[in-house]
């Protein structure tokens, strides 16, 4: 099954905080994209996870030809055409900043949104920039010119609750505001994260998922206990097992344990290339469904873990 | 950035017999000059109450609205209403009807010729001139309500504010005034703010289509940008790509996410 991510990798601060160093990824098929970045280091504001690093927000970057990006000719070569950047804030503190690559082959219908609300100019939050893939036009003008309120729609949800918000099916979902315009383009989930940033400004990303390709295989949203002590599954979508409904069967992990634990310590993103490994029932579940990778991803909120996003691959 | 009209913060809470009904909350709404807003929700979503905060006619419970750096605290002649029944005083012509209010705002200042021309001038701009001397019960609905345009055109009003102002009218009458109000505001550079349930009048006049939720205690939900080119042609743009999109999502709005009022209604 072909994935509307293809590509995810994480950069992290060196010891001396000079520049960002190869922190981890998923390359899937694009071993050899991989095998060249994993050489490469990024000062303040070089290439694009050093400019995500100097904005303090996330950065979609739908065009490399003449962009900070660095490896342009490797992308191209790879099918790789535009690349999001998400710094990961503790605090005012820079843990990582994580890289999403998307690709242009035919069937990549879905969109990856940055949305964003400045509070000193607005009580709306707008579509800073967003990739579509083959997404009809249509869908990327609504977006374009729409701004939502908070609580309101897919990004105004998350905004508003500063966690995950994960929408099964937007035809359906009466939180999804563009509902009509998106099921008619084949968009038929939405999943939507809220982003740390330094500064007053609020971001969120929003992940609006194809059937023919999904954005991950599947999507997990993991929430502390108030112990502290543990995770629990609260909600996620597998695209082979379906629901994941947390009501029906609790799975947890503790906090630390295994590569959706391991965030809630570190507060950098974590990768395994063998998500059957993972221990417990998330190991078990993954197995079920064939998958074979997953990146968990730390949803902070001034320096606390909200939740942490768990995609599979 | 400072906005034309600012609605800050604002709350909406009315005494009735059987206790306090909470209209609006959070009400915030920021207009640009020379801006064409439109505010669309269902029934009972507290829009021509947020038309009546900003035209003065109500005081908000909490919050502060701001019309040209002033808080506005009561009626005044910047801020003209035209409401969907008429409102024209029986008993005056359609030119002593539009006099009235130019007298009001400007005799202190003006000749009465002055004052004269001001109140024709505001009628030869709806296309009434040869009305002036009938009384509204001798001219047709669209007529009263071209008069009623005139009227608060004429006192000069920094905005132009509308509660459903077509919403009377036939579909062709109403189309025709549509067409005209464009021209109008396009002339006059009027900052406008009308209330409406009519989807297609929404777009095709607007610069931003506010959408509010369903009420009680209704906000805003979702702002829709409306950047297509003016002067804006009704005919061309039925089959323009992007005005059919902004319209869905509007229809979108109003009859899927806050659909039910119309389905606990059926």
């Amino acid at each position: 099954m072909k994935t509307f991510i293809k590509v995810v990798e994480s950069w992290v601060p060196s010891g001396d905080r000079a520049v960002l160093e190869f922190g981890g990824a998923l390359y899937g098929e694009h071993a050899r994209f991989g095998a060249l970045s994993q050489k490469l280091c990024f000062g303040r504001g070089e290439g694009l996870p050093g400019q995500a690093w100097e904005a303090g927000h996330p950065i979609v970057l739908n065009e490399f030809e003449g962009s900070a990006f660095r490896r342009i000719a490797a992308a191209r070569a790879e099918g790789l055409t535009s690349g999001i950047a998400v710094p990961v804030f503790a605090g005012d503190f820079l843990t990582s900043v994580l890289v999403f690559f998307c690709g242009d082959d035919e069937a990549h219908a879905g969109a990856i949104e940055l949305w964003a609300n400045d509070p000193e100019r607005s009580k709306d939050m707008s579509l800073v920039d967003g990739y579509y893939g083959t997404t009809s036009e249509a869908f990327e003008f609504l977006s374009r010119r729409t701004s939502f309120r908070r609580g309101h729609g897919l990004p105004g949800a998350a905004w508003q609750s500063g966690l995950p918000v994960f929408i099964e099916d937007l035809g359906r979902g009466a939180g999804f505001l563009r509902g009509d315009s998106a099921v008619k383009v084949g968009i038929n989930r939405g999943f939507a994260v809220p982003c740390s940033s330094r500064g007053s400004c609020s971001y969120v990303m929003a992940f609006l998922s194809a059937l023919a390709t999904p954005i991950a295989r599947r999507v997990e949203i993991w929430r502390p206990e108030a112990s502290g002590e543990r995770l629990v599954r609260s909600a996620g979508f597998c695209e082979t097992l379906g629901s994941l409904d947390a009501a029906a069967r609790e799975i947890s992990v503790d906090v630390g344990q295994g590569t959706i634990g391991r965030p809630s310590w570190t507060g950098i993103p974590a990768f395994s290339e063998s998500a059957a490994g993972e221990p417990g029932a998330a190991g078990t579940s993954a197995a079920e469904a064939g998958l074979t990778s997953l990146v968990a991803l730390p949803v902070l909120h001034d320096g606390r873990l909200m939740a942490t996003v768990a995609l599979y691959f | 950035m400072e906005h034309f009209i600012e609605v800050q913060n604002v709350e909406m809470t009315f005494a009735s017999k059987k206790g306090s009904f909470h209209a609006l909350r959070e009400i915030d709404l920021e207009i640009d000059k020379g801006e064409f807003v439109t505010l669309i929700g269902h029934s009972g979503c507290g829009k021509s109450t947020l038309l009546n905060l900003i035209a003065g006619l109500l005081k908000p419970s909490s919050g502060v609205l701001i019309c040209d750096k002033r808080e506005i605290a009561a009626p005044g002649p910047e801020r003209a209403v035209v409401f969907q029944n008429h409102s024209l005083l029986p008993w005056l012509s359609c030119y002593e009807n539009v006099h009235l209010a130019v007298e009001r705002v400007f005799a202190a200042t003006e000749s009465k010729a002055q004052l004269k021309q001001r109140s024709e001038d505001a009628l030869a701009l709806v296309g009434m001139t040869h009305a002036l001397a009938k009384r509204p019960h001798e001219i047709s609905g669209g007529m009263k309500q071209r008069v009623g345009i005139a009227r608060a055109l004429a006192m000069q009003p920094k905005v132009l504010l509308m509660d459903e102002p077509f919403g009377a009218l036939d579909a062709l009458t109403r189309a025709r005034l549509q067409d005209e109000l464009l021209k109008i505001v396009a002339a006059t550079g009027s900052t406008v703010v009308m209330v409406t349930h009519d989807v297609d009048e929404a777009v095709l006049l607007s610069d931003r289509v506010v959408m509010m939720t369903n009420g009680p205690a209704a906000t805003i939900g979702e702002i829709l940008r409306i950047d297509l080119p003016r002067p804006r042609d009704r005919v061309g743009l039925a089959e323009d790509r992007n005005y059919v999109q902004c319209r869905k999502a509007v229809l979108d709005f109003l009859y899927t996410r806050q659909g039910h009022v119309e389905k606990a209604a059926a």
